[in-house]
């Protein structure tokens, strides 16, 4: 295996090295040295919990999270500045630490140590290479990352004629979230479960999400996964650019909020979760966690975020609720609601407890619609006026689940003005999440905003109108004075 | 020379302040704060510029140009208008409806009740002590360094690599979880206290501090006892801050 790896390191550096439009510069200089015991003491005390004490990536928290923290033993990086397979700088080391790996569970160290403790931290990483690769081949050249050109819509569009051409959608999916015909079954160098990066999602660009660290990552590849260097297949660094300009299109950060408004329509609400008046309609990102309250606990959940719109009129209200899911499996989501008003008390986030019950609307790709209510543990009811429909497309399913505004027995009325508690459990089939195995939110609310009465108006016109005669009558007065 | 700029001196001073106070000063301040230090600092600016007949004078000449006709029309017309929008703005600011998040009053470290319950057993809070300390220092890290294990296998992913409340599931929480460095939460609390808010958990807070809003497990439905009071020794530890105590010998014995 590892004889192989070398191999295939040397093939890698030697076939990609030449040829193509990438700019080279030297290595710069590490500016501070190895001090052995600090860099092991600082190692132990902050790394090994997740590294491991012998850099294997194998510490106590490694089982506890994706992805699994990296083994330093085999020297493969993938945020680095040097060419395909290259080992990367200690100045790549350095950054890493610093900023961390978005989307997984390394913090950003620049936070919490000093500069010299983390080049400390580079030199020791450095000493877990069992193969002796830093010591025999250090890195000479690094790539030149130039200054990124502006984000236009020519550049956007060029970069979109890549993408297809150059056949991303295969890992990465038509529209970007991680849902190309490759995508299941990805392993990394570790034999380990890895999928394509969801492009819309910003804050899980492992490099970053800036549009040079894009470009750098086309330019460099991702050593030790399925994400190769562009170089060859791209040459054109001013493509590579446009590629990295149209990806950072797709990205967008999270947009959380503490209440979810439901707005008014007039008429029916669209059963299409893909009509234009969903489109339109407010949406809150909602930001998801691991169960690990009840057993089976889940450390390990694929979702991260459900995002959520709702839409009500004079006899519904309707939830649109989407999520990303890079391999379909069968996913199912939940509503939790109080069954009751519930003033300040409300149920336990997980369930509710003993008194305050909850509602739970279901859906789920193998059963569609489905209802239970719980204190504590859930049992399942009927349906009543309930319905739950929902798809996936282009690697997004929507699930829209509706039901009248007013409530009947053991269900919580919805009111204009009035502010309902919410809840949302998520699971993703695919990676074996089911029953308690999922990603949960605690309370949020949802708001059907009232329409607005004309009376809102009365006192900014009145006072605007006062404020206008009371402009007249001084004119009137003052110059009539003048004129005398 | 500079009196005929008077009112605009005024009116610069006036924003000046308001940039100010708005965007000068971190954390912001809020906005009823903001209103009352305007309101005295447009006072101030006034009484400034009535105290003296000839500045008031000059300082009124802009205004009079414009009610008494003698500006250029357009600037005429343009504060004609513009006043009254002013006004209908400012008000439509103040009385709009908005939409906020319900208010909920929360009690960040709540009075522990005396006696809680422990595996089914009531205990007195106040009573609690850490058994793991006073041990010699070998046996406490040896103790400690469990307590790092159990952490990062059941406290990490909320409560932070670092101790810093910002693990990666930390931002799916409203409030967000305890952050171990902060010198607001554990370096002020006694172990005992830390003890009965790990071991009941979001449960277990008294009605007072709207128990359903956290989040936190009812750790010793998952952790022994003993497990518990090496983790309180860990994220002490961890976080380079020591509990407080009411006696100076036990303080002593804990370092």
């Amino acid at each position: 295996m590892r004889a192989t790896n070398v191999l295939l390191l040397l093939v890698l550096l030697t076939s990609s090295a030449f040829a193509v439009d990438v700019k080279m510069e030297p290595v710069k200089p590490t500016p501070v040295t190895a001090n052995t015991q600090l860099g092991k003491k600082l190692y132990d005390r902050y790394c090994s919990q997740c590294h491991g004490n012998e850099g294997k990536g194998d510490g106590p928290a490694a089982e506890f999270v994706y992805p699994r923290p990296r083994d330093f033993t085999m020297a493969i990086f993938k945020v680095r500045t040097t060419l395909s397979g290259q080992l990367p700088t200690d100045h790549d080391l350095f950054h890493l630490i610093s900023e961390g790996l978005p989307g997984t569970s390394m913090p950003a160290w620049k936070k919490f140590l000093t500069v010299n403790e983390r080049w400390q931290l580079v030199h020791h990483v450095k000493t877990f290479d069992s193969l002796g690769l830093f010591k025999e081949e250090p890195v000479k050249e690094q790539v030149v990352i130039d200054t990124a050109p502006k984000m236009t819509d020519a550049l956007i569009a060029k970069g979109a004629g890549l993408y297809q051409q150059k056949k991303c959608g295969q890992c990465h999916g038509s529209q970007g979230r991680g849902d190309g015909a490759s995508a299941a079954g990805m392993k990394d160098e570790w034999g380990e479960l890895i999928r394509p990066v969801n492009f819309t999602k910003s804050w899980r660009f492992r490099g970053g999400d800036r549009i040079e660290d894009i470009y750098r990552t086309f330019t460099t590849g991702f050593n030790g996964t399925p994400m190769p260097s562009f170089v060859d297949a791209i040459p054109a660094a001013d493509d590579r650019w446009a590629l990295a300009a149209f990806v950072k299109s797709l990205a967008r950060p999270q947009k959380n909020a503490q209440v979810l408004k439901a707005s008014f329509v007039k008429g029916e609400i669209p059963v299409d979760p893909y009509a234009k008046e969903w489109e339109g309609a407010e949406f809150v990102d909602f930001p998801l966690a691991g169960q690990i309250i009840q057993e089976p606990r889940w450390f390990k959940p694929m979702h991260d975020v459900i995002t959520a719109r709702a839409l009500y009129n004079d006899r519904e209200i309707a939830f649109l609720l989407e999520w990303d899911d890079g391999i379909q499996g069968a996913d199912s989501v939940t509503v939790q609601l109080p069954t009751t008003d519930t003033g300040n008390v409300k149920p336990y986030f997980l369930l509710g407890n003993k008194g305050h019950p909850v509602d739970l609307w279901q859906w789920s790709a193998k059963e569609g619609g489905s209802r239970m209510t719980a204190t504590g543990a859930a049992t399942p009811r009927e349906l009543g006026n309930l319905i739950g429909e929902g798809g996936y497309k282009d690697g997004q399913y929507r699930v829209l689940l509706r039901r009248s505004l007013k409530g009947g027995e053991n269900e919580v009325s919805f009111e204009p003005g009035k502010f309902t508690p919410i809840a949302f459990h998520l699971r993703d089939g695919d990676n074996g999440e089911e029953g308690m195995k999922m990603s949960l939110s605690t309370w949020y609310a949802v708001l059907p905003e009232p329409t607005m009465p004309l009376t809102v108006w009365l006192w900014p016109f009145g006072i605007g109108f006062l404020a206008l005669g009371g402009e007249f009558w001084l004119l009137r007065r003052m110059r009539r004075k003048c004129r005398k | 020379m500079m009196r005929r700029w008077t009112f605009y001196i005024a009116l610069v001073v006036c924003l000046g302040f308001f940039v100010g106070l708005k965007f000068g000063i971190h954390p912001p301040i809020p906005a009823s704060v903001l209103m009352i230090y305007m309101v005295l600092a447009t006072l101030g600016i006034l009484l400034f510029v009535a105290a003296n007949e000839e500045r008031f004078a000059a300082f009124l000449e802009p205004l009079k140009s414009v009610f008494e006709g003698r500006a250029p029309k357009v600037v005429q017309v343009l504060v004609l208008v513009a006043i009254p929008l002013l006004a209908g703005w400012g008000t439509w600011l103040r009385t709009s409806p908005t939409w906020d998040a319900p208010f909920e009053p929360r009690v960040v470290h709540p009075e522990p009740p005396s006696t809680f319950n422990l595996h089914g057993f009531p205990t007195e809070t106040a009573k609690l002590k850490n058994p793991l300390r006073g041990v010699d220092p070998a046996q406490l890290e040896k103790l400690t360094n469990e307590g790092k294990t159990i952490y990062y296998q059941n406290c990490f992913f909320c409560h932070g690599d670092a101790l810093a409340g910002d693990g990666h599931f930390a931002n799916a929480f409203s409030p967000i979880p305890a952050n171990f460095r902060d010198v607001g939460t554990i370096s002020m609390l006694q172990e005992s206290f830390v003890f009965w808010r790990v071991a009941t958990g979001g449960p277990g807070l008294p009605k007072g501090a709207t128990p359903w809003i956290s989040a936190m497990p009812v750790w010793q439905n998952l952790l022994t006892e003993e497990e518990i009071w090496k983790v309180i020794l860990y994220i002490y530890e961890g976080s380079g801050s020591t509990p407080r105590t009411w006696d100076e010998e036990v303080s002593h014995a804990g370092h």
